[in-house]
């Protein structure tokens, strides 16, 4: 086993212990010792300058064995939360955060599409699936698969105003159809009004159905675990073809559409088609978070989806890194636990995402991941 | 470098901007209001009279993305390249609408995409090395990290790796002190040597770049044509002389 090896998973085996003490460490000298651990854990790799090369070259060099123990510990992660099912929906939230904001960063970070009305698409994706299940009787898992398509209808209908603005006003549009789209379902009848839609049936796969807790390698866990792994398989699968369309012709294509249309018209770059593909394909993934949660939580309501939780979505992204695929990954899993581990925070979290937004944009608006440059390999 | 009437044909071309008449009875081409005759050859303004046909084809009313499909490539007075992007990205873009595989082929088909990829950078790497052989070896740096003789190389590269029936290049010398300048026309000779077939349209007020690369030469005062002919013809032409240096009201 080489030196590289060894690092690699080494690193990856002190992130994870750090993230499960951080999360159940709950005396006062337990948590003093963690945070104290990730604060030296954290200096250590930004103040020694040839640690921190080091690393990043391992990590380079063994990219299959690095994102193999990345799956691992991912999979490991709710036996190690077991004692807390609360903490084992936290992590799946962070996972749908994940799915949302790959799809929200094609539309933001790759083609510059301002789209703040985040939390109405995955809304869209939510109502259908209560709507589809509750209302008409399907299959749970057919309305999941069928509400991120109602996220994409509903958003080439929006897709006149938002090719005609720009900026500003474009941000202005997204928000203002948060705002119809919560007025909306707070006084539509069939929508069930401010009361939304209750009893949503659950997931089933094969006979098994995701309320009876699972068994893994003879260890009971919460029933939540089964949405975690559900959650866990979404968000790679949407991160995988995220990156491929990132790095390819088409997430070319929006770059230089983002950074100068001018010059992209002229390269034969078609406005409409760019920004419609990038607006529909984002608004799927978006929708189908909004679809998993419905799901997930059993219901859905006006304030699961206002104007706040497109917000959240939008600082993972600034977090994270603008159109930068690993980055959402970071700053969805970094922002979703990071107010409910600090309880005080709770109701300050839209502050703290404020904070959070002002503080990077000031200081490292290229984010904790920044983005790459495309190497097609 | 010339253009061949059949090629592009211009007929009473009249762009307006509330009133302001920028381009007024043009009948071929090309020196003040150029850039606007540009932009209404690229699809970028759409022209209030007049026609402009290309390769028998009427332009007028089509989309900038259409025109440049058709075979018309472009460069900017003013540089127009994503910084943030790398030197590769900034050339393949011009290959962008030659693409052959699509969506499918991004996400499962991965191998056929790759495949076109490594052909299409090895080409932009054959174009970038006719300018500066050090450039292929830093494609994947973000172009901004580049000097202003090497972006304006990049941005001819752009337009030429969409393998254009005709070039345009709006005042590439702008900017650039007189040693630029030099290497400039020593790029402008290669693109003629490597594509002969190619057409290009420059617009330039140094006369000096005019001399060196020209076979034909079109003056323009308030973007209506006044001279047309060879570079000695036109620096001749009492009218050219007479807009660009002003009357003379007194010999010595």
């Amino acid at each position: 086993m080489s030196r590289d090896l060894t690092l690699v998973w080494l690193a990856e085996a002190a992130v994870f212990t750090l993230v499960v003490a951080g999360i159940l460490a709950e005396r006062p000298w337990a948590l003093g010792a963690t945070g104290a651990a990730i604060v030296a854990a954290g200096a250590l790799v930004r103040f020694v300058p040839r640690l921190g090369t080091t690393l990043a070259g391992a990590f380079a060099r063994r990219r299959p064995a690095a994102l193999g123990a990345g799956v691992v510990l991912a999979l490991a992660l709710p036996l190690a939360l077991r004692s807390s099912p609360y903490w084992t929906f936290v992590a799946t939230l962070a996972l749908l955060y994940v799915t949302i904001g790959q799809g929200l960063n094609l539309q933001i970070g790759t083609a510059g599409v301002i789209n703040l009305a985040g939390a109405a698409f995955a809304g869209l994706g939510g109502y259908s699936v209560g709507l589809l299940t509750v209302a008409a009787g399907w299959p749970s898992w057919l309305a999941v698969l069928v509400g991120p398509w109602v996220a994409v209808a509903v958003g080439t209908i929006l897709f006149v105003p938002i090719l005609k603005t720009r900026g500003h006003y474009l941000a202005l549009v997204t928000i203002a159809f948060v705002f119809i789209f919560n007025i909306l379902m707070n006084n539509l009848e069939f929508t069930g009004g401010p009361q939304g839609i209750k009893n949503i049936p659950t997931l089933r796969l094969l006979g098994h159905a995701f309320t009876t807790k699972p068994v893994l390698a003879g260890v009971e866990l919460p029933s939540h675990a089964n949405f975690y792994y559900a959650a866990l398989v979404m968000a790679g699968l949407t991160t995988w073809v995220l990156r491929r369309l990132h790095d390819s012709w088409l997430g070319l294509a929006l770059n230089t559409l983002r950074d100068d249309e001018i010059a992209a018209r002229c390269c034969g770059v078609s406005i409409t088609r760019g920004k419609l593909l990038a607006f529909s394909i984002g608004n799927f993934f978006i929708g189908l978070g909004g679809a998993f949660y419905a799901v997930m939580v059993g219901f859905v309501s006006p304030p699961d989806f206002d104007f706040g939780y497109s917000l959240v979505m939008l600082s993972v992204i600034i977090i994270g890194g603008v159109d930068s695929i690993p980055g959402v990954v970071l700053g969805a899993c970094l922002l979703v636990p990071l107010p409910e581990r600090f309880r005080f925070l709770h109701e300050y979290r839209l502050l703290l995402y404020g904070v959070v937004i002002v503080v990077m944009l000031l200081y490292r608006p290229q984010g904790l991941w920044p983005a790459q440059v495309r190497r097609y390999r | 470098m010339s253009v061949s009437p059949s090629l592009v044909e211009v007929a009473g071309l009249t762009v307006r901007f509330g009133g302001l008449v920028a381009l007024d009875g043009v009948d071929v081409v090309v020196a003040e209001g150029e850039t606007t005759f540009f932009n209404a050859l690229t699809g970028l303004l759409v022209p209030a009279a007049g026609e402009i046909v290309f390769l028998g084809r009427r332009l007028a009313g089509l989309e900038a993305h259409v025109i440049a499909r058709l075979g018309i490539a472009r460069t900017f007075q003013a540089s127009r390249l994503c910084l943030a992007l790398s030197v590769f990205d900034n050339i393949l873009i011009g290959m962008h609408a030659g693409r052959r595989t699509g969506v499918v082929d991004f996400v499962v088909r991965r191998g056929r995409f790759l495949g076109e990829m490594r052909t299409a950078i090895e080409r932009v790497s054959h174009l970038l090395a006719l300018f500066n052989g050090d450039l292929p070896r830093r494609g994947f740096e973000r172009v901004g990290q580049l000097p202003q003789i090497d972006r304006r190389r990049v941005e001819i590269c752009r337009a030429l790796a969409a393998e254009p029936k005709l070039l345009l290049l709006d005042e590439p010398s702008a900017g650039m002190n007189p040693e630029e300048t030099a290497e400039l026309m020593r790029d402008l000779q290669i693109v003629r040597e490597e594509m002969p077939g190619l057409s290009v349209v420059i617009i330039e007020h140094d006369m000096f770049v005019i001399e060196g690369v020209s076979q034909r030469v079109v003056a323009f005062n308030y973007g209506r044509k006044i001279a047309e002919g060879s570079f000695a013809e036109i620096a001749g032409h009492e009218e050219v002389r007479e807009a660009y240096l002003g009357k003379e009201t007194a010999r010595a």
